[in-house]
């Protein structure tokens, strides 16, 4: 688990970044409101960590995973933000200072239903805009889903949940990767009542329309025959 | 001399893990059945600097969360042998799934090493990051083709040397399952399994009852009642949100590691494509199953005929001074007993179940036989089958015993059963059809042989119906996955076939044995002509047959075409239209082609299913075959 602190200068590195990279460590520090040799210190812990990219002099860049976090904490900072101003209707600053420390604790879970609930903002009050949700967005999306064996032939989507009540079947379901978030393109469809051919990522796998009726897909367009 | 280092290969079906098994192992593998199963693994040896590595090749799964019997033996075995190192065995292809599989073992605090296999394909179609990946995961991680040795060097290698220091990789789970590891953690107090602690638990919160049951009442309480709140709170079984953390995981990584190249579809993948279409798929099974079934009933036949003749010359006069020198009724007895058994082996397994199992193992290895299983499993539903028994069936043209062997592909014993007795029951194996086709086929012609086939195929329509109906069985419906084709390779097809004949050999030997004894002794003492006049009510009244054909439907029970050749010995002429009617012989030929398991069947029945089942299948079958032959014969007479 990440530690809050880490969260926070991760957040304030990613918001710096969208103006100009490599960000300077007076940067940070004027706005962290804390001094330049502290900054400094984190600066390296958090390259030891394989957050950022440090180079005295010049700043720091993220890397892949230090960007994935700041994306990740901001999205839920804004998002949050925008929950407590749009439906509970605290103040802008009460809403802020709430989100601040709300983006450290709040689950995926949360956050895709929050996500969900106000239908995919772009943007938080400020008109800044809210960082795309990195787990497939479309779930966000409030569109019903559809039993994968209502998909027509040629047509892809993503799984969002899994409907059974039959424990044995749905580890079996699992087991062979039918798991919320993966795509699944529909190839084929069987004559006289026959399985379903569906490719989830590389693997190919035939289900018969029993088991598909159980995995529940939101459509979303043709699959690409590109490999 | 060190101790042995015990290595476990796991991986999910189709990536190649019984290629890198038998290429690291050689010919030293034993297959073995897990306690009480039937499912089966594989162990064998190889010798690195003098150090005995110790491989066991886990049954192939898709996870361990212990939802299939095989899950549940792959978690049993891991735990019960605590490998010194773990190798997952991924398609580097499609590698995502093998990521996930791997994830688990780590979390189980293995020594794990990720084989990557089929190298050769992927490199055509992807770049892997192998540096980057192993740097993320933390264990070795090698690429490999194992069909041609590469890389499993290497493998052996990594496997001898030292163990780097413990992978310190984590799937990060959703903050309500990391919050909740968290607490279950802090409140184990007494653990003695050899895993960590947050594996274990990871476990026993997927619901593997390898797992549950290793943890005290309280405790159990405890994680349930946490995963009754997770459900209620998120409407959702925590189990889907953790896999889906650890695909999503996987895909992350993927998408640092793995490139693609822009490519067009290879004339391979082009080929598996089409044959999956109901159109080319279906008229190209058609004729690979019509060919199959060709290469079992003709060049099975004609290859008997010539071995049995070649055994009679080279056995001339044995047996007859073997009978001499034991002397008297006995002795001819036990000589012809003895004959009758080799006989069988020469007439049986080695032109049907050899050349059965080549053919199987060429369709098994070239991916083809789960698209005959996809094409038809729709039919098959409707008939109350499920797809996956049309490969027993089209196994049992050739011999019933491999047959119900490979019943073993169906889930249920339930469902197993039902199958193999369809299959004794209606069903013509290779010997049947030589008694089909040499009785009315040779006298009567190709109508009454369709007749037969046709009533065979309504008897098939009728049980799938009467199962369905009044045992309620449903079949189970299809999940599997779909193998792109490969060129089969042919010393793991010979391996494979080597060991299933070995296996068959084992089973049926000491039964036809047995049985050709007993059938001898019978003969020679006379208690066979005692029986003729008492059977008649059967033979002469219900069936409209000759008396003497006791014997022959007797001997049937050893070996189905025998009973031919008896026709021909009682009777003292090979023109059997002298002596019996078209009519007769259809009603002959109807009753050996549904009637009583052979010795053989028979025996691996017993096997797989116990006494009591046999016995049943063996008595319905016999009172079937019997109802049938009398309806024929009155149906005859009558027109």
């Amino acid at each position: 688990m990440v530690s809050e602190n880490i969260e926070e200068y991760l957040e304030c590195i990613w918001e710096l970044s969208q103006r100009s990279t490599p960000v300077k460590t007076k940067e940070i520090s004027d706005k962290m409101k804390v001094s330049p040799a502290s900054v400094t210190e984190m600066m390296q812990r958090l390259a030891e960590m394989g957050y950022v990219q440090y180079e005295k002099y010049k700043g720091v860049t993220l890397t892949q995973s230090g960007n994935e976090i700041g994306t990740r904490v901001k999205r839920r900072h804004r998002l949050m933000e925008r929950f407590l101003y749009d439906i509970i209707g605290l103040e802008k600053k009460e809403s802020h200072e709430e989100a601040c420390r709300m983006e450290h604790t709040l689950s995926d879970e949360s956050e895709r239903r929050i996500c969900q609930l106000m239908n995919n903002p772009k943007t938080c009050p400020d008109g800044d805009p809210i960082p795309e949700c990195s787990h497939s967005c479309t779930l966000c999306v409030s569109e019903p889903s559809l039993p994968l064996s209502e998909i027509p032939k040629g047509e892809t989507g993503v799984i969002t949940h899994l409907k059974c009540d039959d424990t044995a079947k749905m580890r079996r379901i699992i087991a062979m990767g039918f798991v919320p978030g993966r795509n699944i393109c529909v190839e084929d469809r069987l004559p006289m009542g026959g399985p379903l051919l569906l490719s989830v990522q590389e693997t190919k796998i035939a289900l018969a329309r029993e088991y598909a009726s159980m995995v529940h897909v939101l459509p979303s367009g043709k699959c690409s025959k590109a490999v | 001399m060190n101790k042995p280092m015990q290595v476990a290969l796991i991986g999910h079906p189709n990536v190649g893990k019984s290629v890198v098994f038998s290429k690291l192992t050689g010919v030293t593998a034993i297959s073995s059945n897990y306690p009480g199963t039937t499912v089966e693994y594989l162990e064998g040896k190889v010798v690195h600097e003098g150090q005995v590595i110790e491989i066991f090749d886990l049954p192939g799964t898709y996870g361990l969360s212990g939802a299939s019997e095989d899950e549940k033996v792959a978690t049993r075995l891991l735990a019960e042998r605590e490998p010194d190192c773990v190798v997952v065995v991924a398609d580097a292809t499609r590698l995502e799934p093998s990521l996930v599989l791997a994830f688990q073992i780590i979390e189980l605090g293995y020594r794990t090493i990720l084989l990557l296999n089929q190298m050769d394909v992927a490199r055509k179609r992807i770049t892997i990051d192998v540096e980057q990946l192993s740097g993320i995961l933390g264990i070795p991680i090698i690429p490999s083709v194992a069909i041609s040795g590469e890389g499993l060097d290497g493998l052996v290698e990594s496997i001898s040397s030292p163990p780097r220091k413990p992978s310190t990789f984590k799937v990060r789970y959703d903050s309500h399952i990391e919050a909740m590891l968290e607490k279950l953690t802090s409140e184990l107090t007494t653990y003695e399994l050899p895993h960590p602690k947050r594996g274990a638990i990871l476990k026993l919160l997927e619901g593997n009852e390898f797992f549950t049951a290793k943890f005290d009442d309280e405790f159990r309480a405890k994680a349930e009642n946490e995963m009754y709140e997770f459900r209620q709170e998120h409407g959702e079984d925590i189990e889907v949100h953790m896999n889906r953390d650890r695909y999503g995981e996987a895909g992350k990584i993927i998408s640092e590691v793995v490139g693609k190249i822009p490519r067009q579809l290879s004339r391979r993948e082009r080929i598996s494509e089409l044959t999956l279409k109901p159109w080319p798929g279906i008229p190209l099974m058609l004729v690979v199953l019509t060919g199959v079934f060709i290469c079992l009933v003709f060049i099975g036949s004609a290859l008997e005929t010539f071995l049995v003749a070649q055994y009679a010359g080279l056995t001339a006069g044995f047996f007859d001074s073997l009978a001499h020198a034991i002397g008297g009724q006995l002795g001819a007895s036990i000589a012809n007993g003895l004959n009758l058994t080799m006989m069988s082996i020469v007439a049986i397994v080695i032109p049907y179940i050899l050349v059965f199992y080549l053919v199987l193992a060429i369709l098994e290895d070239s991916g083809y036989l789960p698209r005959v299983v996809i094409l038809l499993d729709g039919l098959m539903q409707k008939l109350g089958l499920s797809g996956r028994s049309i490969i027993p069936m089209i196994v049992g043209t050739g011999c019933n015993v491999p047959a119900i062997l490979s019943t073993r592909v169906l889930g249920s014993r339930r469902e197993r059963l039902i199958l193999s007795t369809i299959i004794i029951l209606a069903v013509p194996c290779g010997a049947q059809t030589v008694v089909i086709l040499g009785t009315v086929g040779a006298y009567g012609g190709l109508i009454y042989v369709a007749a037969i086939y046709a009533i065979l195929l309504a008897l098939i329509l009728l049980s799938g119906w009467f199962m369905h109906h009044f045992m309620r069985s449903e079949p189970i419906g299809l999940m599997i996955e779909v193998p792109e084709l490969a060129v089969p390779q042919l010393d793991n097809v010979l391996d494979k076939t080597y060991n299933r004949v070995k296996d068959f050999f084992v089973i049926a030997f000491p039964i036809l044995l047995v049985t050709s004894f007993v059938l001898e002794l019978l003969m020679n003492f006379g208690v066979m002509n005692a029986l003729v006049e008492p059977f008649s009510w059967l033979t002469v009244g219900l069936l409209g047959l000759p008396a003497i054909t006791i014997i022959a439907l007797l001997f049937g029970i050893l070996r189905k075409e025998m009973s031919l050749q008896l026709l021909v010995v009682l009777f003292g002429t090979a023109d059997l239209i002298t002596v019996m009617t078209v009519d007769q012989m259809f009603v002959f030929a109807l009753v050996i082609a549904t009637y009583i398991p052979c010795a053989s069947a028979f025996s691996v029945m017993f096997k797989e299913f116990g006494l009591k089942d046999t016995a049943k299948v063996t008595v319905s079958s016999i009172a079937i075959s019997f109802l049938i032959g009398g309806v024929a014969n009155l149906l005859l007479s009558i027109v």
